[in-house]
């Protein structure tokens, strides 16, 4: 151990102490609860936090932030930790962040459709405090993430396709920064020219240039009618094109899913859907009663012209639960089709023209190295996922797995596309953004040098810096 | 005047006629759409390509020469307000259309193209690009992205930030950099919401993928007529609160309605104290349902008179008077200012009547016309330059409305950017911690200062002097010298 080793070292215990002085049983160092905060939803990577605080006030936040900077020892926000990318695992130890007690939602305006939430706030808390306004907030990754959660992955999910991703939805933060001060941007105007756009810089920044505290969401009116529609196809490439063309015409479609049939068999047994396991179509519409009725009709037809089956449809709220359920679930339904064997899912995005080309060829790569992995993604914007199954005891068949996802991430990138859609670079896709984005690395460099000089924000994510160059 | 060496690196580059040196050459650049301030630069380049900008970003990094980038020259708050000692880099020639792809639904295109242009080039695909400043027809493609630009349609259809999926800039070292990415989303931090409306502070653009949309089957527009002010802003209100996101929703007051009129004899109702323009688009049965609802939410807004566009060519003259809007009212006043904040829509009325009650304690008449939907305001101030101080109550007014913007939780400019205009109102909207940051990123991408200084961002000194300053609610004295 060197000397500046031994400094940081000295300088984690003193933090420690001091934490478990001012925060009392809201500073926690017990293995299980630091094991617990180490990982999201997808593979459990190494680098447990050494301590979790349990902060209620943006004050706490920039106090402890503050703490750790002058010792320079590593911060980790943790929201509810459905990440699926690493985003959260403590790679250097640690103070971790939980923003869990941050859950209240601070105010909804509704003649400005608009609120502003604790970024503890889950989103389905968060819709359910909004029941009776008339209001919603759309944005939908599956998993009930907390909201200053979706917006550092800048979360998207199955209606980006109408409503976007968080994007544009986030119209101001209150974000901690390295230094332990607190920093409001943009606001409650729904536009504005004023300065550099440090809202959406934080927004997919994955918590290595600040630590969302608040969050000030876009919010939309309920639509008048919904109503959902499966159509089943004998060939993915006919699924896939039947999203080109409705999107090509631009039907303003809530939802569009595509499940291939491998997937859409592990749902049929989860969920116990009246379903063939062929590829599949999972529909939303949402308008007016004549816009939805139109909507939908254009899409039967599309449909049908390339050979979709049984369009069947579901108005009423509990068929069209049923339905989404099932899309939800999907993750686990794949994970049930082999007991015992683990699963990372990993996602990709191609510009829709390239879509059919890119999912099929993925599909025959999927077949070449026989593993399990079906495909299930929200097309309509050119974005798809993979679940790849493997079994751990088996020699080289996690390695065949993680070949499977990097050629799948070169694939988007060879067709114009990105590694990532929606889950973030987290540590698993370093190697990818490098991949993507040449030079822009230095850049994005540069501005993580320049928000958090001493690398203590989440460190060794999102872009490579210093620290991880030190330790490779 | 420009070094020596240096002048003639730069002729070995860009070599006469694209390079301008003779004061009565680079008097034309003087100034943009914001006239109230002007300088000469040392030169003007007119270069052809990406490796020509290449070059001439290095060599004036190496000799420490600031650089303002140039589009159209149609910017409202003086971002490409030359800098005397610097040098502007004009993309003019930057016009080509480079790719439509109407299955990916984007265009490639240079800088230096119109916006208008784009959407007539995607017209035969059945597609358009949406955002759409009110000066189109003249405002280049390239300063639409450094400002971030808005326009009419942008309530339903977004600002430029939410319309461009690529940027490729030159940055100040001469390196070429690719912001965003042809997919729906780009790993990694969002450097292209980073450039974009970034004010030329951080690259040269030199080309730009924008996303198209279809063109709706069908436009209609609602204009209806209020004999109150504030029940037309509480009308706007009403739409949204509603859950209708219209094509566009815009308010004209009377003094701004009249100035219309006569310019363009599009029959609006001279009597009406506040006209709204609403708009419907989509597929006939969409815009029939939501029309019946518009009509519905105005007529209970107290609406005193309703028409709904018959056919495209009515739709066309409705908007025409509200797209000629500045040009109107300035054939109705020698001088005219125009403000550019924008408020949360609920605060409409009240500030709406704050603005009517300055107006008549300057003695300034002050024509409204605005993005309403956005809450983004645009009070003209009218006044007389030639008249002694009216300037100076104009740009008193206008600060005052400016802080009651932000004090309502809104912003100093909605679409026109701060450039040189609005640096000590950031000083108000943005607390040291924010300005710190912005700086910190101006320092990381342009550590010496050399693209577009002095605009944008203000340096925490300048804050300072002005915060002592702003007690004495007093116009900046000698607001031509720079105070760094």
């Amino acid at each position: 151990m060197n000397t500046t080793d031994s400094t940081l070292r000295q300088g984690l215990s003193e933090v420690t102490e001091r934490l478990v002085r001012d925060y009392g049983e809201r500073a926690v160092t017990s293995r299980a609860v630091r094991e617990q905060h180490s990982h999201g939803e997808g593979l459990a990577d190494a680098g447990m936090p050494d301590i979790v605080v349990f902060p209620q006030t943006n004050d706490e936040v920039a106090s402890i932030v503050g703490l750790c900077n002058a010792a320079r020892i590593p911060v980790i926000a943790f929201g509810v930790g459905t990440s699926l990318e690493g985003h959260v695992a403590a790679l250097y130890g640690g103070v971790c962040v939980d923003l869990s007690r941050m859950d209240r939602v601070l105010e909804v305006n509704d003649a400005d459709l608009d609120c502003r939430v604790q970024a503890g706030v889950t989103r389905e808390a968060l819709n359910a405090e909004l029941k009776g306004t008339g209001l919603f907030f759309p944005i939908d990754p599956g998993a009930n993430a907390t909201i200053g959660g979706m917006a550092s992955t800048r979360a998207s999910g199955t209606n980006a396709v109408r409503y976007g991703t968080m994007r544009e939805n986030v119209l101001g933060l209150t974000v901690v920064t390295a230094d332990g001060r607190i920093v409001h941007t943009g606001g409650r105007a729904r536009k504005s020219a004023a300065g550099y756009d440090l809202t959406r810089l934080f927004v997919g920044a994955e918590g290595t240039l600040g630590i969302i505290t608040e969050v000030q969401l876009r919010l939309y009116g309920l639509p008048e009618a919904i109503s959902a529609a499966v159509c089943q196809f004998a060939d993915l490439k006919d699924a896939v094109d039947t999203v080109i063309v409705a999107m090509q015409l631009g039907i303003p479609v809530a939802r569009i899913e595509l499940l291939d049939d491998v997937q859409m068999d592990a749902c049929v047994r989860y969920s116990q859907l009246e379903f063939e396991a062929k590829p599949t179509l999972f529909f939303e519409f949402h308008g007016t009663e004549a816009g939805v009725r139109e909507q939908a009709e254009t899409i039967e037809s599309i449909a049908a012209e390339h050979g979709g089956s049984r369009f069947q449809w579901a108005t009423a709220q509990e068929e069209r639960s049923k339905l989404w359920k099932a899309r939800h679930n999907a993750y686990y339904a794949a994970l049930a089709l082999a007991p015992g064997k683990q699963a990372f899912a990993t996602d990709a995005c191609v510009p829709i023209s390239r879509l059919t080309e890119c999912v099929l060829e993925t599909r025959s790569d999927i077949a070449a190295t026989g593993l399990v992995a079906p495909i299930v993604g929200h097309v309509g914007d050119g974005n798809f996922h993979l679940v790849v199954l493997f079994d751990p005891a088996k020699p080289g068949e996690r390695e065949k797995a993680e070949g499977l996802a990097a050629r799948a991430s070169a694939r988007a990138i060879r067709m114009g596309g990105t590694c990532t859609g929606e889950h973030g670079i987290g540590i698993h896709k370093l190697d990818a953004l490098v991949a993507e984005h040449g030079d822009a690395i230095a850049l994005m460099q540069a501005v993580k040098r320049a928000l958090d000089p001493n690398d203590i924000l989440n460190p060794g994510k999102t872009v490579p810096f210093e620290r991880a160059q030190r330790r490779r | 005047m420009l070094d020596p060496t240096f002048a003639s690196a730069l002729a070995a580059i860009v070599p006469p006629p694209a390079l301008l040196t003779a004061p009565e050459d680079t008097r034309p650049y003087e100034c943009d759409g914001l006239t109230l301030y002007r300088e000469q630069p040392a030169a003007v380049v007119l270069p052809d390509d990406e490796t020509q900008v290449v070059a001439i970003l290095k060599l004036c990094h190496a000799a420490r020469v600031p650089i303002v980038a140039r589009g159209a020259g149609t910017s409202l708050s003086g971002g490409s307000l030359p800098v005397a000692e610097g040098i502007v880099l004009s993309l003019a020639k930057f016009r080509r259309i480079v790719a439509i792809d109407p299955i990916a639904r984007t265009a490639i295109v240079e800088p230096g193209v119109r916006n208008l242009a784009i959407s007539e080039a995607a017209a035969p695909y059945g597609l358009f690009y949406a955002p759409d400043p009110s000066s189109q027809i003249a405002c280049s493609i390239g300063g639409n992205v450094a400002e971030n630009a808005g326009g009419v349609h942008c309530l339903k259809y977004g600002l430029t930030v939410h319309n461009v999926r690529k940027v490729r800039a030159v940055l100040v070292t001469g390196d070429i950099v690719e912001f965003g990415a042809d997919a729906l989303d780009a790993p990694g931090y969002d450097l292209l919401a980073l450039i974009t409306g970034s004010e030329g502070l951080l690259g040269v653009i030199t080309q730009i993928t924008v996303k198209l949309l279809p063109k709706p089957a069908l436009a209609q527009v609602a204009l209806a007529a209020f004999d109150d002010v504030e029940k037309a802003g509480a009308a706007v209100g009403n739409v949204i609160a509603a859950g209708i996101v219209p094509g566009g929703l815009e308010m004209m007051d009377r003094e701004a309605t009249r100035a219309v009129e006569q310019f363009v004899h599009a029959g609006y109702p001279l009597d009406a104290a506040a006209v709204l323009l609403v708009e419907a688009d989509g597929t006939p049965e969409e815009v029939a349902a939501e029309m019946a609802e518009i009509r519905d939410v105005l007529t209970r807004s107290g609406a005193t008179e309703i028409r709904v566009s018959a056919d495209e060519a009515q739709r066309l003259l409705y908007w025409s008077g509200r797209k000629a809007a500045f040009p109107a009212v300035g054939r109705i006043s020698p001088d005219y200012y125009c403000i550019d904040g924008t408020i949360p829509r609920a605060a409409l009325p009240g500030v709406l009547r704050q603005i009517a009650t300055w107006s008549r304690e300057y003695g300034l008449p002050c024509a409204n016309v605005f993005h309403a939907g956005d809450g983004n305001l645009h009070p003209l101030i009218l006044f007389d330059a030639n008249k002694p101080g009216d300037r100076e109550r104009t740009v008193e007014f206008g600060d005052r409305i400016l802080e009651l913007c932000i004090e309502v939780g809104g912003t100093i400019t909605g679409e026109h950017g701060v450039g040189v205009e609005k640096l000590s109102g950031m000083c108000t909207q943005f607390a040291p911690e924010a300005l710190e940051r912005f700086l910190g990123i101006k320092r990381a991408i342009d550590a010496h200062g050399l693209l577009n200084p002095g605009k944008g961002v203000p340096t925490l000194a300048r804050c300072a002097e002005f915060g002592r300053m702003h007690v004495h609610r007093g116009e900046l004295p000698h607001p031509e010298l720079p105070r760094f």
